[in-house]
């Protein structure tokens, strides 16, 4: 009998253990059916379209409605090409986004490092300007943009929108950049100067190059502002320069009773950028959270 | 050395600095110019001054009112909605449980999204004929007829429906800035409540909401600023109807530059909605921008 409360431990502590895993074991599992079921609620929606796009094109509107393809097929891909010249909107949107990325990002990247290296004052002040334009409704500034653009004689062209969208995003660019040249050490630039480089020249040759992550993450979130852009393609383009966007939308108001070249199209111009973007994530995440989270 | 360093810095900024004072500044200064003259579209140098009249025909318009109270009921019920979900969101993601990283990816990709898109998902599937909404609430036996709820030409409806492409399209967001948040508590705060014997409702009241407290204002606050410029989704939605049962003070100000060419007009609504965000983002300005940056 002695020996009793002695078992009696040592029965029951892996009992409370057993049930403590128990406990754990469900609370983790509703964990995840709650979280996939919202994961899912917010997938459905572009899946479905997705999947829509696949349809056959009679079966894309139909009444009801059907989840999954009947069978697979391309059709709705096809007569996208045949009812909008959306190759051509595409490649108007691949040009301005591609180049008023590239200036942004280059002046960008310069006036950055000229605030991070040379001024606090100046620089500081220059943020408050970022902020107070971040702050601004686009459609406040579209209307006088448009007045300028139409002034110089500029409307429909890829010149309008991609001097408008390096406007846009300069200080946008200029904003993360300079998040990114603060944590370059500053001696990487004095022994650039001791080896006789000018400050350009150590711009260019080492600064760059180390920030090459910055860049990067810059890059996209610039691009992904003039590819994603409706407003000002829909207020400054007609005919010429009009980018995928506002071709897209053209089929509500061009082919109404038929939506299913338009789902196509729709998933041709966001499904290489989600695709890509779920490999870049990491970068798009530091990008994000920028501002709303100190690091 | 001083001086040496301000024109360094000069340098640097020229060309970043020249897009932004020929795109932002002077078009800034163009708009509230042009908020005092009456001007027409075909031939802006017909212009005509007309002191506040603008400003006191918007102000005293009902439609602009209209558009003014929607835009606070957009804000309002969207972003209400995106924080809970998005707090939901991150609470269950920050279970680290097997798959959580990639439910994690597979949530985030909507970010990427062009709002234009997401508009035409809505529209697809709010759709009073062969929109798969109806008919799955008519399915589940909610609806007693599947096209019973005009999601989108419905003056009751519309706003909200509008509202609800929003909270899919960018509560991601929330989430993301929130889970960082929650990442960022010290790890040693929930052990020792754990010793004191907390249980999970008093470690959210009493730790993770309290320190996310900073990290959701400026979520909160970026959110509000964006929805209040929302102009795409609702412009594929609905273009503000029917009537202006979702006319948003975006899609108004665009309607009255394009089709009734009252620049004058639109610029003086811009400039009053101007100073209404820079009010509301004076907080978040003031936060985030201290005088003297310090490295």
């Amino acid at each position: 009998m002695a020996h009793m409360p002695i078992k009696e431990t040592i029965v029951e502590k892996p009992v409370r253990f057993a049930n403590f895993h128990f406990k754990h074991k469900i609370w983790t599992l509703m964990v995840l059916v709650v979280t996939c079921l919202l994961a899912l609620l917010f997938l459905g929606p572009y899946l479905y379209l997705l999947l829509t796009s696949l349809k056959p094109s009679a079966e894309a509107v139909t009444a009801p409605p059907t989840l999954w393809p009947s069978r697979f097929s391309i059709e709705n891909y096809i007569k996208m090409l045949d009812y909008l010249p959306i190759g051509k909107y595409f490649f108007n949107s691949l040009i301005t986004a591609g180049a008023s990325t590239i200036l942004s990002v280059f002046f960008g990247a310069m006036a950055a490092y000229g605030i991070s290296r040379f001024s606090s004052i100046t620089g500081s002040y220059f943020l408050l300007f970022t902020l107070v334009i971040r702050m601004v409704p686009m459609i406040s500034i579209a209307i006088p943009m448009y007045m300028i653009i139409k002034s110089m004689g500029l409307i429909d062209t890829h010149f309008a929108l991609i001097l408008v969208y390096t406007s846009l995003n300069v200080p946008f660019a200029i904003w993360l950049m300079i998040g990114f040249f603060d944590s370059v050490p500053k001696e990487f630039d004095e022994a650039a100067r001791v080896d006789g480089c000018s400050w350009i020249g150590a711009f260019i040759r080492i600064i760059l190059p180390v920030s090459l992550p910055g860049l990067a993450t810059t890059a996209i979130f610039t691009f992904m502002l003039a590819w994603n852009d409706f407003l000002f393609s829909l207020l400054m383009t007609s005919t010429n320069a009009k980018t995928a966007t506002v071709g897209i939308s053209e089929f509500l108001t061009a082919y109404n009773l038929d939506l299913g070249p338009m789902t196509a199209a729709a998933i041709s111009f966001s499904l290489p950028v989600m695709i890509f973007s779920f490999f870049i994530q990491r970068y798009i995440v530091s990008g994000m959270t920028l501002g709303a989270v100190k690091e | 050395m001083r001086l040496k360093n301000g024109a360094l810095s000069t340098i640097f900024f020229f060309p970043a600095g020249i897009f932004m004072l020929v795109f932002l500044v002077y078009p800034i200064f163009l708009l509230i110019r042009d908020s005092f003259y009456k001007i027409d579209i075909i031939n802006p140098s017909l212009r005509e001054f007309v002191g506040f009249a603008n400003y006191t025909n918007s102000l005293t318009s009902e439609r602009f009112l209209k558009a003014l109270w929607n835009t606070v009921v957009y804000i309002g019920v969207a972003v209400g909605f995106e924080f809970i979900l998005g707090l939901i969101l991150a609470l269950l993601l920050s279970n680290a449980f097997k798959g959580s990283q990639f439910i994690r990816t597979l949530l985030l990709s909507p970010l990427m999204l062009a709002p234009l898109v997401t508009g035409i998902i809505w529209k697809f599937m709010l759709n009073d004929q062969f929109g798969i909404i109806n008919w799955g609430l008519y399915k589940l036996g909610i609806l007693s007829d599947p096209h019973q709820i005009l999601w989108l030409s419905d003056s009751r409806f519309a706003l909200y429906s509008t509202i609800i492409a929003d909270i899919w399209l960018t509560t991601p967001f929330i989430m993301l800035v929130l889970l960082a948040g929650i990442k960022g508590i010290p790890i040693s705060l929930y052990e020792s409540a754990d010793m004191d014997g907390a249980n999970k409702w008093h470690k959210f009241r009493y730790i993770t909401f309290p320190s996310l407290i900073p990290v959701a204002t400026v979520a909160l606050l970026i959110r509000m600023i964006d929805a209040a410029r929302t102009f795409d989704i609702v412009w594929v939605l609905t273009q503000g109807g029917p009537g202006f049962s979702s006319e948003l003070l975006s899609t108004y100000m665009y309607k009255t530059l394009t089709r009734y060419g009252e620049v004058g007009q639109s610029s003086a609504m811009a400039v009053i909605f101007i100073i209404i965000l820079l009010v509301l983002s004076s907080f978040f300005i003031t936060k985030m921008w201290s005088p003297r940056r310090t490295h």
